[in-house]
Formats: structure tokens, C-alpha cells, sequence
């Protein structure tokens, strides 16, 4: 964006003007487009679940319906903002802020297509998971600033599934770390390219012959010995198909809709049990921010959860695109912010499907899904994700001479990891599962018992 | 999925009461079957709704929302919302008799009515005159319908009654009568079953209903065209019927009571302002007198038999034709001097009718009287009809080669006709 | 934007590192003085997270990212509410309204200066400052900081990361023991599958012919949560 400026009005203005008028246009940009998509999904939410319901939705205000949320926006700007006479006024006014700016700060480290990138973080990875966890302070400010009990009792609920969520949700994140072998977000898809399962393993074995339409020059890892090499590409070589991602993804995916809220994890604003949970005793604009922020940190979350195991904005036809050059880059750019829009959907249609489907959860079986499913499945992910980088990169010197793979093809031995760690993960979800699943024992003191009852 | 679950339960007794255990014996599910099971449910639904509707409840999927304005679910039979009144299609006579079951039944105490009067006698007639429903305050439980001895108040299957008129869902009898025909299209066999008794019921209170009270206000001008209609068309003497005899006696009670109510605007003294009533009853007798005329002919022509007009009949259609002349005249007379005032300024067809038939007709034998008047009456009319944008239909010119009987009646009842008009319009203005 | 510099994208950029330092030293001081002052003892805590995170932004500044960023992560993100936690869960020092600064403040204003002169000054002594840090001139620019610390955790601080890492399971484990034996101080309530389960053994107890058990009697439990009322 800078370089387009420059280039357009690069005379006319100082430089550090051109930087500054760049990094604002992109953050209108971005903005837009998250509040366009957050427009979009309210709509998609109420049909979708409303077909799920077998009802119609929403379908009066313009066509099939997608003006209502242009209309619930007026209703929403026309209502009284209420602020309730013994609640601490600072607070209950800066709550929904605090908690909208960190979900809206999240989706400026996410690349939206190829080369369409707002900033490059290269602790991105870890910035997006702090981030969304300030927002639970927001949360907080507004349970207590409300001066009510039921605010109060779902901001607890809000902040303690938050904080116990994201721990799942960081070990997760961890393989990708592991994987990727950094934390920026900038290069995970560029490193999800290849095929299925194999990933970027089959070479080219002929650089003449290799037509650049298949095959595209990858970087299997920043920092790793080997050489750029030519591999076949079709832009499908996401981490969710090989046993280390699918598992990471399923507990990121799980801990990410505990972490917007949604449910079956909406405990925190359970209309049946707590009115409206920390968002009681908002109304109006108020509320609508909080509506807005849960809903971006919706797509944020979507779009990490894409970027991170679904190959991002990679895709079939978008390297094939990029190597023909010339115009045809931006064509491929267009093509990958696409696909990763549509990932991005998939996934929030995956999420309305969910919540037509399932009931909330208890608080107790909200903490006990976290930290005797979730978090032991993650820490043997992490296990298996070592174990493939180890054999699918190491040489036998990193080993200790333990292993030696060296003679392997790079094919072969992603071959070999993807069995063994698929191996490790089904092993440990059956136990882990199993565990879970056994009765409870019930020891007691029976003399005891029989006296106390 | 198909997991074959055996329960058994057993009972036991616990510090807090007896508890039932249910033992479902051991679930073939394995961990996350269950839910995916549900997503999948949950995915044919939404599959479903996207291509077809619900149409029957086996069918299970589907969308099954009723677009509501556009659609409609069909009412079942008996459903109710708020009551109505029910008039007979081909007679506009109502059902309703005024005997006040429903009004004394009525939980919140919505209905109110006022039973209708013969004007001349001021005795009860079988006819509602008024009727008030208080929709807004209506709980459409129905007993109204249920007590209702003649079938005349039943429940309707509108319920688009949202109004922002303050009192716009108190409803009067114009508002509630319905045709017996609406009520069978919405409850067919509601209305099979009592269908008999009713008409029978109504057939004996129509009876006892004078001229047009009983008829549903909308109605009653159709009724009259037809009846004018029926009279004018009604055929030269043949054999009497045996109906033709009430017929007759109706006539001369209605002469009786034309002479009433000459006697009766002889007697008021007063001039100008309160010329208004007698005037207006002087009228009403000529209307009585040209409608007894007309059910002498209306009887005659209801039996479907040859009707005819036996002497006797024809004379006293004559005598009515010359006593209503004789009304009007007199009211014109009377109205004359108050042409000044409010009223008769703004109806000025109402003195001059009555003016052009006042040569008396006492020497002239009584045919040729008759006839005269009849002409007479006749020019008012149209003089009336003209100046009151009446129908014009009425206002033929008398042939005169017909009948003297026929010329009489036919004069007789366009002067009641152009009366009545005048007093409609003089009524409205009243108003 | 990379390789295109001009000289005053560099110049104005220092100006405007040194304008966002005062911003983000003027809201740190600030915040700290209000923690310490301010009467409402919730707003304390607010503007201690204000604090830690007028703190996470100077590390950002200072292009030290991980840091900034983990700063965020775990004082705003974490011991900041379980801070309010703490707070909200104590009854009585939420309600009070208790003025922060004694008498004695001045105490308490000696100590923790000598502790932080303590720290500072020998610090400063031997430290030379150049602001801002001149860039790395030829060599190339570090892979990422996070590395750089996963690298020297590993390798230089090793046993310190061992430790503290034991000390916080030690401190966890410790928690866990405390929680649990309160928990076996209250008074035992049988659920109602404990009672019935109960009374079957007592009535196995006096008939000696015993009972085969059913397999699973018991509220049905959801299978996949693998939740156990």
C-alpha cells in the first residue's frame, strides 16, 4: 500500500505523511471489511439457524432479508442508552470499548491474501492470542460497572472460561509454532502449499520439465538447512490433513468457540440462566459494540483458525497464478483472499451449525471438556508435532545418531511421520477418551455415609 | 443410529423421597457418536428447508413457516373470534329477534341491543333495531353464539381487526350483519345442521315484522327496488289466490294506519318548527299505505301464483293511493308555511311533490280519482326523483292506457316511493 | 515497504518513537500514581492494567515484540483479572472506600526508591546509552526475538527456566492441596445415585446370596463430554 501511494503521489507529499496515510488506509480497509463481514454474519446467523429450525429467517427488509441488520442498525443507534443510577458510570462507558479495541487490533496481524498482508508480526501467532485475552478484562469492567448480579455473575463466568480456554487454545497453537518453526502468521501459508497429506515433499525431479503452472519454488522452513526446492503445488498442502493439524485444529477449533462465546459454550451470556450475562445492562450503541466485538472476535478467530490449519488464503490455482507473473499476481491475490473468505465462512457456518445442534454446557462440564479432554489431547499433539518435524527435518547429527533418515526422499520420510504421528494421536484420543469415559468409582466410608444419611 | 437401549427401572427409597432408576443398560455410543448424530439431524433439516416446504408433519423436514399475510392457513370450522350477525340473502331479513340471550349471557357484557317498535302502534316487533358489539373488550368465548335460540348470532373467522381508532371495534348492526351465505361458505356444516330450523323460525318472524324493520340496513334498499320492481311487473286480475286475502287485510291495515297518522297530523296544532314530525309521519302513513299496496302485490306474487288483485284489493290500493296523496297534501299544506326554515329549505322537493297533488279528488268517481292522483303522484315523483338524483327508473310516466286498478297501485307506490325518498333525504339532512 | 528509505522516514520515525515514548511514559506514570491513590480499589486494579499495558507498548517500542507481547498475555491478560478476581471475591475490601495513603507513606515511598535506586544505579553506571539503539549495520537482522529467547532458555538460562518452572508447579500443586482440603472439611452430600447405590450394598449386606450389579445404573451421563455429574 505504502509503495502504490508512493508511487501515485510519491512528489506531492513527504514521505513519513505517504507512511502514515497508507497504514490508515489499510486500517480503514481492514475495519470495513470486518464490519461488512460482521453485517453479513448476523444475517447468515438468523437465516442459516432459522432454516436449521425449519423456519425462513428474517425475509421482509429488502431482499431475502439482508437489510435487517441495516435496520436492526437503526433500532440500535435510536434506542436510549441507559446507564443504571448506581452503576460506576467510567467503567460501564469504557467496557465496551475495551473490550471491541483488542478484538479489532487482532485482525491486523492476519493475511488476508497473498501479498495482503496490514502488518508483518513475527510474534503474530502469540500477539493474536494475547490480544483477545485483553478483551476479557473489557468483560470484567463491564460486569462490575454494571452493578448488577447478573452482569457480575457473567462477567466471572465470561473471564474464567476465557482464561481457561485459552489454554487449550495456546497449546494448539503451539504445533503450528512447532511446525512452522516461528510464530508469524505471514508465512504459514506460504508453507501450507503442496498436496494433501504429503505436502510440499514431491519434487520436481526435472527443473526443466517441471511446468511452473504445478510446481512453484517453496521454502519448506525459515531456517532450515535445505535449499528452496521445486515441489508439485496445488495449494493444498494444509496442515489440518496431516494428523498433528487435524488434531490441533479440532482442540483450536473447539477452544476458539469457547473463547467468542458461542455455543455451546455461551455460558458466559445464558439468557435462560443470567439474562444476558455481562451485557445486562447495556442497551443501545453499548450493546451493539458488544455485539460487534463478539462477532469480529468471531471472524478473527475463524480466520487464525484458516490461516493457521487451513492453509490460510492457499489454495488450488493460486501459486499456479502467481508463477505466470505480470498482472496475473494480482489475480492470485484476489483468488486467495477469496478462499481464505470463504474458509473463514465455512467455518462460521460450521459454528451456527453447531449452535443448532447442541445445548449449553454446564459450568462443571465446561472445565472438566477443557482440562481433561482438550488440554491432555494438546500436550500429545505437541508430542506429535515434534516428532514430525524431527523426522521429516532433522539429520541424524540432531538426532544424536539416534535416527538416521537421511537417505529417505523427503516423501518418504513425510511418509513415515504422518504414520507415526497418526498413530500417537489415535492412540492417545482413545485413551484420553476412555479415561473420560469410565464410571466414576465411588469409594466411601459406608459407616460414615450411613450415619450422615 | 440405531443403538437398541434397554431400560429397566427399579425403585428406591433415598433420604429424599422415592427414586426411580432408570437402568438403559449400556450404550452402544461411542465418544462423539452422539453429537454427531445430532449435527447430522440437525444438517437434514437444514438441507431440507432450503428446497421444500413442510406439508404434512410426517414428513418431519421442511420449512413449515406460513408467510402469513400472503398465506393463510385454513380456518378450521370452529374456530371462533367475534361474533356476528347473520340476514337472510334473498329477503335481507335478520335472524336476530332481539330476545336478549345473548346480551344477558355475554361474560364481559359486550352486547347491547335495543329491541325494534311497530312506529305506528309502538308495540315490540321480532326485530333487532340496534345492535352493539364491543369488539375490544370481546373474549370470543362463543356462548353468545351457543345461546342464540334463532341461529341469528354466530362467531366469525376474521380476526384482522387492528384499528388505531379509538372505539373503532365497537361495531353496530351494519357493521355486523353478514349474509347467511358467508357464514356457509366459512362453517358448512355448522350451518347444515340448523340450517332448517332457522329459515323456519325466521319465516314466523317475519311475520310479525311491518314493512322494512327487520331488514339488515343494507339490504334495505335492494329490498325495495325489488319490491317496487315486483309491483310493477305484477300482472292484470286473474282468479284470487287464497293468499290474496291477507294480503288485502294488510292493506286495509295499512290504510287504517294511514288514516291514523292523517288523524294524527290533523290533530297537531302546532306550525312551522315542529311541523317537521307530523310531516314526517304523514309520510311514514303514505309509505305504510303504498307498501301495504305493495305486499298486497308482493304476497300475491310470493305465492307464485297467478297473482291477481281482487276487488277488494284494488280498491283499498286505491283508497291508500288517494290517502297517501290526501298525507302529503297536507303535509305539503302544513310544510308550506315553514318552507323558511333550515329544513325545508334544503329540502325543497318535499313541499312541492305534495303541492302538485292537492286539487282534492272528492267529486270524481273513484277510478278516475285514482288515477288522477296516481298521475299526480306520479309528476311529484319524478319531480323528486329528479331533484333528489333518485333513481329515475321510478319515475315512468303513468300509461295511460292501463288499467285503472294497475295505474292506481303503480301511482300509489311511486308516491310513496318519492315520499319516502324525500323523507330519506330529509332525514339525512335532519341528521 | 521494506527497502525503500528514504532519510527522513528514518528521521521523522526516531521523532516519532521519542513522541510515542512520552506518550506511553506519561500513561505509565500516570496510571501507577492513580493505582496508588486512587480511593475505589476496582479502579485501582483498572489503572494497574492500564499500567502493564502502557509497559507492553515500550517493549513494543523498543522492538522487543515477544516480550511486549507476552507482557500483554500474561499481566493484562491474566494476573491482571485474576487480580480483579481476588477483588470481586473478597466482600470486604470491595465495598470500602479506605484511603490509600497513610500517614506514613513516606515509608513507604523511602523503601521501595532505595530497593529501585538499588537496582538502578549500578545499572545505569555501567551501561553505555545510546538512544535509540543504532541498527545492526551489515550483519543481517535476528530471525525473530521469540527464537532468540526460546534459545537462550534452553541453552544459557537453563537451570533458572528449571526452576522457576518448578517453583510454579510446586506453588500450583500447593494451591490444588489447599483447595482440596477444604473441600473434605465440608460435610458429605450423597447424590441421590450414591444413596440409591448406598442402600442396594445394605440390602446385598443383609441378603447373602449376592446380587449380580446391574452394568450401569446411573443418570445417564453424556458420553462425549465425558462429564460425570
Amino acid at each position: 500500500m505504502t509503495d502504490i501511494l508512493r508511487s501515485w503521489i510519491g512528489g506531492a507529499l513527504p514521505d513519513w505523511l505517504i507512511v502514515l496515510i497508507a497504514y490508515l488506509l489499510v486500517t480503514t480497509i481492514v475495519l470495513f471489511y470486518a464490519v461488512g463481514n460482521f453485517i453479513m454474519m448476523v444475517w447468515a446467523e438468523r437465516r442459516v439457524v432459522a432454516r436449521m429450525q425449519d423456519r425462513l429467517g428474517p425475509n421482509r427488509v429488502g431482499p431475502a432479508g439482508l437489510l435487517q441488520p441495516i435496520a436492526d442498525a437503526v433500532k440500535m443507534f435510536t434506542k436510549e442508552d441507559i446507564v443504571p443510577r448506581n452503576a460506576d458510570r467510567w467503567v460501564h462507558l469504557l467496557a465496551p470499548i475495551v473490550a471491541l479495541a483488542p478484538v479489532a487490533m487482532m485482525l491486523a496481524v492476519i493475511p488476508w491474501g497473498r501479498g495482503w498482508e496490514p502488518v508483518d508480526l513475527n510474534v503474530a501467532l502469540l500477539y493474536m492470542v494475547a490480544v483477545s485475552a485483553v478483551s476479557g478484562v473489557g468483560l470484567m469492567m463491564a460486569g462490575w460497572g454494571s452493578n448488577n448480579k447478573f452482569a457480575l455473575l457473567g462477567a466471572m463466568r465470561a473471564v474464567a472460561q476465557l482464561v481457561s480456554y485459552e489454554i487449550p487454545a495456546v497449546t494448539a497453537l503451539l504445533t503450528v509454532v512447532i511446525l512452522a518453526g516461528g510464530m508469524s502468521l505471514l508465512e504459514l501459508p506460504y508453507m501450507q502449499a503442496g498436496v494433501p497429506i504429503m505436502g510440499a515433499t514431491i519434487l520436481c525431479g526435472d527443473p526443466a520439465g517441471c511446468s511452473p503452472l504445478l510446481y512453484s519454488t517453496i521454502t519448506s522452513f525459515p531456517g532450515s538447512p535445505n535449499e528452496p526446492v521445486q515441489a508439485l503445488d496445488l495449494g493444498l498442502g494444509w496442515w489440518v490433513f496431516t494428523p498433528v493439524g487435524f488434531l490441533g485444529f479440532l482442540v483450536f477449533f473447539i477452544a476458539a468457540l469457547a473463547e467468542g462465546e458461542r455455543t455451546p459454550f455461551d455460558i458466559p451470556e445464558a439468557d435462560s440462566e443470567i439474562v444476558a450475562g455481562y451485557m445486562t445492562e447495556y442497551s443501545g450503541m453499548k450493546f451493539a459494540t458488544f455485539y460487534i466485538a463478539q462477532y469480529i472476535l468471531n471472524f478473527a478467530l475463524s480466520a487464525l483458525a484458516a490461516t493457521a490449519f487451513l492453509g490460510g488464503w492457499q489454495g488450488p490455482g493460486v501459486a499456479a497464478l502467481a508463477n505466470m507473473g505480470g498482472p496475473w499476481v494480482h489475480v492470485a491475490a484476489a483468488l486467495s483472499a477469496f478462499y481464505l473468505l470463504a474458509k473463514i465462512w465455512i467455518l462460521f457456518f460450521v459454528m451456527i451449525w453447531l449452535r443448532g445442534a447442541f445445548p449449553r454446557l454446564r459450568v462443571d462440564q465446561l472445565m472438566d471438556f477443557a482440562w481433561k479432554l482438550l488440554l491432555p489431547l494438546a500436550l500429545v499433539n505437541i508430542v506429535s508435532a515434534s516428532l514430525m518435524v524431527g523426522l521429516t527435518q532433522w539429520t541424524s547429527a540432531q538426532w544424536g545418531g539416534l535416527i538416521s533418515l537421511d537417505g529417505f526422499a523427503p516423501w518418504q520420510r513425510q511418509l513415515i511421520a504422518v504414520l507415526v504421528t497418526a498413530i500417537i494421536n489415535i492412540a492417545a484420543a482413545y485413551w484420553i477418551l476412555a479415561i473420560n469415559q469410565r464410571p466414576k468409582q465411588v469409594e466411601w466410608d459406608e459407616e460414615e455415609l450411613i450415619a450422615a444419611s | 443410529m440405531t443403538t437398541e437401549i434397554q431400560t429397566e427401572t427399579t425403585e428406591a427409597q433415598t433420604t429424599r423421597g422415592k427414586v426411580y432408576v432408570i437402568d438403559r443398560g449400556r450404550t452402544k455410543l461411542r465418544a462423539g457418536q452422539g453429537l454427531l448424530t445430532g449435527l447430522e439431524v440437525v444438517f437434514r433439516h437444514f438441507r431440507d428447508a432450503l428446497t421444500r416446504k413442510l406439508e404434512k408433519p410426517s414428513q418431519q423436514t421442511g420449512v413449515f413457516t406460513v408467510q402469513y399475510p400472503e398465506e393463510r392457513l385454513k380456518l378450521p370450522e370452529a374456530f371462533r373470534n367475534f361474533p356476528i350477525l347473520l340476514y337472510d340473502d334473498e329477503t335481507g331479513q335478520e335472524l336476530c329477534t332481539s330476545c336478549f340471550q345473548c346480551q344477558r349471557i355475554c361474560p364481559p357484557q359486550v352486547i347491547h341491543m335495543t329491541q325494534a317498535r311497530d312506529p305506528a302502534t309502538g308495540k315490540p316487533v321480532p326485530a333487532v333495531a340496534e345492535f352493539l358489539i364491543e369488539y375490544d373488550a370481546c373474549m370470543s368465548c362463543g356462548l353468545c353464539a351457543e345461546v342464540c335460540p334463532f341461529d341469528a348470532i354466530k362467531m366469525d373467522h376474521e380476526f384482522e381487526y387492528s384499528t388505531d381508532v379509538h372505539g373503532g371495534l365497537t361495531l353496530n348492526k351494519e357493521a355486523l350483519n353478514r349474509p347467511i351465505s358467508y357464514y356457509e361458505k366459512i362453517a358448512p356444516t355448522f350451518w347444515a345442521e340448523v340450517k332448517d330450523s332457522a329459515m323456519k323460525k325466521l319465516q314466523g318472524n317475519m311475520k310479525r315484522r311491518p314493512d322494512l324493520i327487520g331488514v339488515a340496513p343494507q339490504m334495505v334498499e335492494k329490498i325495495r327496488a325489488q319490491r317496487a320492481a315486483a309491483a310493477a311487473q305484477a300482472p292484470s286480475p286473474t282468479p284470487a289466490t287464497p293468499e290474496a286475502a291477507p294480503a288485502d287485510k294488510a292493506a286495509r291495515l295499512a290504510a287504517a294506519r294511514a288514516r291514523a297518522a292523517e288523524k294524527a297530523a290533523e290533530a297537531t296544532p302546532e306550525p312551522a318548527p315542529d311541523s317537521a314530525p307530523i310531516d314526517k309521519a304523514a309520510r311514514l302513513a303514505a309509505i305504510r299505505a303504498a307498501n301495504a299496496a305493495k305486499k298486497a302485490e308482493g304476497a300475491a306474487d310470493e305465492v307464485a301464483a297467478p297473482a291477481t288483485d281482487s276487488a277488494p284489493t284494488d280498491k283499498a290500493a286505491r283508497l291508500a293511493a288517494i290517502r297517501a296523496a290526501n298525507a302529503a297534501k297536507k303535509a305539503a299544506a302544513e310544510g308550506a308555511p315553514a318552507a323558511g326554515s333550515a329544513d325545508f329549505a334544503s329540502t325543497p322537493s318535499d313541499a312541492a311533490p305534495a303541492a302538485d297533488a292537492a286539487p282534492p279528488a272528492s267529486g270524481m268517481p273513484a277510478d278516475k280519482a285514482a288515477r288522477l292522483a296516481a298521475i299526480r303522484a306520479a309528476d311529484a315523483a319524478k319531480k323528486a326523483a329528479a331533484e333528489g338524483a333518485a333513481p329515475a327508473s321510478d319515475a315512468a310516466p303513468p300509461a295511460s292506457g292501463m288499467p285503472a286498478d294497475k295505474a292506481a297501485r303503480l301511482a300509489a307506490i311511486r308516491a310513496a316511493n318519492a315520499a319516502k325518498k324525500a323523507a330519506a333525504q330529509r332525514d339525512g339532512s335532519e341528521e | 515497504m521494506g527497502q525503500y528509505q528514504s532519510p527522513c522516514l528514518v528521521l521523522c520515525m526516531n521523532t516519532l518513537i521519542t513522541v510515542l515514548f512520552l506518550i506511553f511514559a506519561a500513561l505509565i506514570l500516570t496510571s501507577a500514581i492513580m493505582t496508588v491513590t486512587v480511593k475505589n480499589i476496582v479502579h485501582a486494579a483498572l489503572w494497574l492494567i492500564s499500567s502493564f499495558f502502557g509497559v507492553g507498548a515500550l517493549y513494543l517500542l523498543m522492538e522487543a515484540e515477544f516480550l511486549g507481547v507476552a507482557q500483554v498475555l500474561i499481566y493484562v491478560g491474566a494476573v491482571s483479572i485474576l487480580i480483579l478476581f481476588a477483588i470481586m471475591l473478597t466482600r470486604d475490601l470491595e465495598g470500602s472506600q479506605n484511603r490509600q495513603l497513610t500517614p506514613r507513606w513516606w515509608i513507604a515511598l523511602i523503601v521501595p526508591a532505595a530497593l529501585f535506586g538499588l537496582l538502578i544505579v549500578p545499572t545505569v553506571m555501567t551501561h553505555a546509552w545510546q538512544l535509540p539503539p543504532p541498527p545492526p549495520a551489515g550483519q543481517p537482522p535476528a530471525i525473530s526475538g521469540a527464537q532468540q529467547i526460546g534459545t537462550a532458555f534452553m541453552r544459557e538460562y537453563f537451570l533458572p527456566f528449571q526452576v522457576a518452572a518448578i517453583l510454579l508447579t510446586v506453588a500450583m500443586i500447593g494451591a490444588i492441596v489447599i483447595a482440596f482440603e477444604e473441600r473434605e472439611r465440608r460435610r458429605r452430600v450423597l447424590t441421590l445415585v450414591e444413596q440409591v447405590r448406598l442402600r442396594q450394598r445394605q440390602q446385598q449386606r443383609q441378603q447373602p446370596a449376592p446380587r449380580p450389579e446391574p452394568a450401569a445404573t446411573a443418570v445417564q451421563t453424556s458420553e462425549a463430554t465425558g462429564g460425570e455429574t
